[in-house]
Formats: C-alpha cells, sequence, structure tokens
C-alpha cells in the first residue's frame, strides 16, 4: 500500500506496517519538547496524580525561551524551578538561554528526517522544514511524559507543489501566505501540508522551517518539506554524521494536489486580527506603523536577518519608526555577527536583543493603545504583543524592513527596484 | 443523569460558530477553579444556562465549536456540570482538549444537528454513538469515537488515564 510521508512517519511511530487516515492510533514520539513556560506546571500535574518519573527521559527537550533574559521576578521563579526540575528529572536535553526550541533543536541536529516529534509550543511544526512531523499538543505531552506515548487521529496529507522562481522581494514566507489564501481552515482541518516542487527544492532548511511552522495558523495538524540532498548536506553541517532520506511514495495518495506557479507570487501580509486574513502588501501602504520585528521561530534566520539587511543597507529607518531585530538562536546571532549583518542592521536604526521568543507572544517590547507593528513572528491575535487596542500585521523579513524605511507598509520590491538603478 | 458515556438531559441548542471566548470569556483565562468556570460558561449565549442546567444535559453545537483560543476553561466548567456535546465536526483543538478534559461527545452531520430542537430530552449513548430523542421516538446511529478515545473519556480525562495507565504498568509488572 503505497504511503505519503506522513503516513510513514506515523506507521513506524505507531508500530505498524501501515495506518489509513483517520485511524487512531497510539504513537511514541522520538522527541518531545517544551518551553520552561509550561514544563514546571507540567511537571507538578503529573506529581499530582503520583507520577514523578519520566517515560522517556532522554527524548525530552525543555528549552528556556520564552522568558529569557528573565523580565519579572515569577519569570526568574520559572527559570529557577525549570533548571532545578530538568536536572531531577533526568531531561535528555535542556537549552538554557540558547535560543527558540524550534530552530535550536534543528540547528543542534536533534530533528532527522522522518523522525515524529511532539510539542508543547504551537509552532512546534516548523521542524518540519528537515522532513519531520512534528505536531503541536499543548497540555496533553504530559501524556507523553508520564507514558512515552500520544493518541492521534492519522491526518490526511495535503501535497502543495511550488514550480517556478521566486520574484525578487517574494520570499518563504510569502509561498505560505498564499497557500493560507488557497486552502481554508475547513479544508485544512485534520490534514497535514507537504510542500513540494523545484521552489521548495531551492530553499534552505531556515526557510522551509518558516513554512513548515505557519502551516498550522491555516488550522492544518502540520506542515513539512520531505528531505532531500540539501537538507542531508544541512544536517551533516549540524554533526549528524549519516542522515538518511525518509520520503513518501510517489503514487501515494493526497488529499488533493495544489499547484502554484511562484513566479505569480508577491509580498504578501497577514492583516488582524488572523494570520489567514492576507492581502497584497501593495494594498496596504495607507497603513503607518511605528514598529518593526524581525525574529520569531518563523523569522529569526540567518536567512532573514541577511535579506533584511541587504535591503536596509546604507539606508536609516523611518523617524518613529522602531525596529526590533532578534536572532532566532546564540548561533544565527554569532553568525550574523561575524557577517558584518548586525552591524548594517544596527548602521540602519535598528536594536538588536539576545535569542527569545519575547516579542512573539507579548513577553517582551509590548505595544501600548493604538500602536501599530508590522512583524515577521506567528500571531496577530488582538492582545497578543500586550494591549488588545494595538494591531499586528505579518510578513515576510523584506516586508517588514521595506516597511520599517517607509513608515507605513511597504512592498520590498519598491526598494530593491532603488538598490539596482 | 450521567454514568460516563450514557446521559439522558435537555438539549441546549447553540448555533454555528460558537468560539471559545464566547464560551467562557478570556477574562478567565488566569481561573482553572472549576466551581468558579463553570458559572460563566455560556455566559454570553445563554446566560440562563449556568443556573439550570444539569449533569447528563447536552450541549448540541453547529460547526466550528469552540473556534479561536485553544483554552481548556470551557472544557473544564463542561465537566464540572457534567454536559456532554454533540457537534458538527470538531476542529482538532476542541477534539483533543474535549478528551483530554473528559467531556464526552459525538460528531454529528449538520442535518442531524437540524432535526434536534432547544429544550428537547435526548437520550445519549456516547459508546454506542446512539442518539435517541425521546419525546418523538427518533434513534439516530452516529459514527462513535475510537476505543482509545473512550478509555480515556472514561476514565475522566488525561491525567485520570495516565495516572490508571501508569499504575496499571506497575501491576503488570
Amino acid at each position: 500500500m503505497p504511503s505519503t510521508l506522513v503516513e510513514k512517519i506515523l506507521a513506524n511511530a505507531g508500530g505498524r506496517e501501515c495506518v489509513q487516515p483517520g485511524e487512531v492510533i497510539w504513537a511514541t514520539p522520538d522527541l518531545t519538547t517544551m518551553p520552561e513556560v509550561s514544563y514546571p506546571a507540567y511537571v507538578k500535574r503529573l506529581a499530582d496524580i503520583g507520577v514523578d518519573t519520566l517515560a522517556n527521559p532522554q527524548r525530552i527537550v525543555v528549552a528556556i525561551d520564552h522568558e529569557t533574559p528573565a523580565h519579572s521576578v515569577a519569570a526568574a521563579e520559572r527559570n529557577r524551578l525549570t533548571r532545578q526540575l530538568a536536572v531531577k528529572m533526568h531531561v535528555g536535553h535542556l537549552f538554557d538561554g540558547e535560543g527558540i526550541t524550534h530552530p535550536l533543536t534543528v540547528e543542534r541536529g536533534l530533528v532527522l528526517p522522518g523522525m515524529f516529534v511532539a510539542g508543547a509550543d504551537t509552532h512546534t511544526p516548523g521542524l518540519g522544514g528537515v522532513g519531520a512531523l512534528a505536531m503541536p499538543f499543548g497540555i496533553e505531552v504530559t501524556m507523553i511524559m508520564a507514558t512515552g506515548q500520544i493518541w492521534l487521529k492519522v491526518p490526511e496529507t495535503i501535497r502543495v507543489r511550488v514550480h517556478g522562481t521566486l520574484p525578487a522581494g517574494v520570499s518563504a514566507r510569502d509561498i505560505v501566505l498564499h497557500a493560507m489564501r488557497v486552502i481554508g481552515p475547513d479544508e485544512a482541518n485534520e490534514r497535514v501540508v507537504e510542500y513540494s516542487g523545484d521552489t521548495i527544492g531551492q530553499l534552505s532548511v531556515p526557510e522551509r522551517m518558516t513554512i513548515s511552522g505557519l502551516t498550522v495558523d491555516m488550522g492544518a495538524d502540520a506542515g513539512l518539506v520531505p528531505a532531500d540532498a540539501l537538507t542531508l548536506a544541512y544536517l551533516r553541517d549540524a554533526g549528524v554524521p549519516e542522515p538518511q532520506m525518509v520520503r513518501g511514495d510517489d503514487d501515494a495518495h493526497y488529499a488533493h494536489t495544489i499547484d502554484v506557479d511562484a513566479r505569480a507570487l508577491e509580498p504578501l501580509v497577514s492583516i488582524p486580527p488572523s494570520p489567514t486574513h492576507v492581502r497584497n502588501a501593495t494594498a496596504l501602504d495607507d497603513i503607518a506603523i511605528q514598529h518593526a520585528y524581525i525574529g520569531s521561530c518563523a523569522s529569526g534566520s540567518l536567512a532573514e536577518l541577511r535579506a533584511a539587511a541587504a535591503l536596509l543597507k546604507g539606508r536609516k529607518v523611518h523617524d518613529g519608526v522602531q525596529l526590533l531585530v532578534i536572532p532566532a538562536t546564540r548561533r544565527v546571532h554569532e553568525q550574523a555577527m561575524a557577517e558584518g549583518v548586525l552591524g548594517t542592521l544596527m548602521a540602519a536604526g535598528a536594536q538588536i536583543a539576545p535569542s527569545t521568543c519575547g516579542p512573539c507572544f507579548g513577553g517582551l517590547a509590548q505595544l501600548a493603545p493604538g500602536d501599530v507593528r508590522i512583524s515577521t513572528s506567528t500571531r496577530n491575535d488582538p492582545g497578543r504583543m500586550g494591549s488588545a487596542d494595538a494591531r499586528i500585521y505579518l510578513a515576510s523579513a523584506l516586508t517588514v524592513a521595506a516597511s520599517a524605511l517607509a513608515g507605513h507598509i511597504a512592498d520590498p520590491r519598491d526598494y530593491l527596484q532603488e538598490s539596482a538603478s | 443523569m450521567t454514568s460516563h458515556l450514557t446521559a439522558t438531559g435537555r438539549v441546549w441548542k447553540l448555533p454555528d460558530d460558537v468560539s471559545s471566548d464566547a464560551l467562557i470569556s478570556a477574562n478567565h483565562v488566569f481561573d482553572y477553579d472549576p466551581r468558579v468556570l463553570r458559572k460563566h460558561l455560556l455566559h454570553e449565549v445563554r446566560p440562563e444556562l449556568a443556573g439550570e442546567a444539569r449533569a447528563g444535559d447536552i450541549l448540541v453545537a453547529g460547526r466550528r465549536f469552540a473556534h479561536g483560543s485553544q483554552h481548556s476553561h470551557p472544557f473544564i466548567a463542561m465537566k464540572e456540570i457534567g454536559l456532554g456535546l454533540l457537534a458538527v465536526r470538531l476542529t482538532r483543538a476542541p477534539y483533543r482538549i474535549s478528551v483530554y478534559m473528559g467531556v464526552p461527545f459525538l460528531e454529528i452531520a449538520a442535518a442531524e444537528y437540524d432535526a434536534i430542537e432547544d429544550g428537547e430530552t435526548l437520550d445519549v449513548d456516547y459508546r454506542a454513538g446512539i442518539v435517541r430523542q425521546i419525546a418523538r421516538g427518533i434513534e439516530t446511529r452516529v459514527q462513535p469515537l475510537a476505543p482509545f478515545v473512550l478509555d480515556i473519556i472514561s476514565a475522566g480525562g488525561g491525567l485520570p488515564f495516565i495516572r490508571d495507565k501508569v499504575r496499571g504498568d506497575i501491576q503488570v509488572r
């Protein structure tokens, strides 16, 4: 029976020959990740029912990423408790201020093609960028912590094939925002979106992670990009000695297939109150902004920082606009510093902060009522970044950088043309 | 009356698109006390429900029930009151939270939803997937939940299930 990549991964995780969409199975994750804002609370809930050991502690990743550096006494307490409980429960990996869980676990070579990964955090599907199936389970990771297993309904797979060269000014974020326009929430529900095609094949692993991670916001269980030679080369660089290719069967059954012509894509923006409310950047140039943010698990990558720096080089952000840049991990920060990317961004007027989820969930750089921010982060629900009366627009690093220059939402192609001429 | 997976009670019919925040306002997001949360359930949509609903009563919801925020609070309140749920397809998050909180539910078709009236009495067998409209003598069979999922709900939800499972493992050894 031919299987999609998702079905192969879940058959393996469920200890079966094959699985069918709609089946409910018990699966054993290869890795389970959770942030410090959840971990101590989950350990306590388990202790309350008499569970004080973890089933597979070596497969647990705990990252202090949401509230680092700590910005309140309560956060400092949570961080300290997380460190203590990570040691006490023998968790396999504790990352303490090293960066955001999803890019961090991938850059450290912990996530491999064909793995099934469970996470407490909503944007865990970013790990699909290396061809893993990574799904969010929230508080239900307590079940994995205690028993090593989680139940799930095997999802169908939607295939999105992207062909052709991306136009200048258009990037990975625009591909997934375009997919959100085409695939509605009812259609995405209980499905995984698999991205392929020559356009995807040319994207780096961090760019594939942007697409996989944001796919969850269209209402899908996850997104993923099957591994190819580029994935294996990335993993070898990350220190994995012999990474293996795991892919679906060519004749597998898909719920349906959507073909996208990359040459026709434009810079896109999610307008409040939902990431799925997608508009063309060019149609929003009357929206004034006071804040611009480049960072998060979705876009704090070297690819995004380089793109922003290339556009901002030799320019200054608009008077009255606060541009904040946060590399997603310490390694990205170091590389961006070594390459001069951070210097270029700072010369343009950007503030640089250490790696953290920070602004994405309102933990840092909060907004006041009436403020407008354009951001590369993941969600734009009212109140997500402070005041419920602030407005958040989501876009690629290029579109955020162009908007920071203009003082209003702007199409980056206008600035790229100026650079070229 | 309810015994985990069978119930007889009145219908509280809800329209399509009752969001998580409409079930319980996000103002109560830091409150996890079931006795407090039950007083706020559907306060904006059906203000009389909190005072009048009894264990065994059934929320009959349209499409996209509990969409939006992925909060467990509405389901904590439903569990505390003893409510079950019939809904026209649940999206992933409310489906999983309902199981984790131990709230029994069945997914029904739009035509079945249309045929049920607010205030009528239903006899629901969540395990077998049978909905009986008592006054009209109509019996409808729907897809029951998977056995795994029923095990978790009948244990009372995810945490009691974990406790039983871990204890069971210890006994086997």
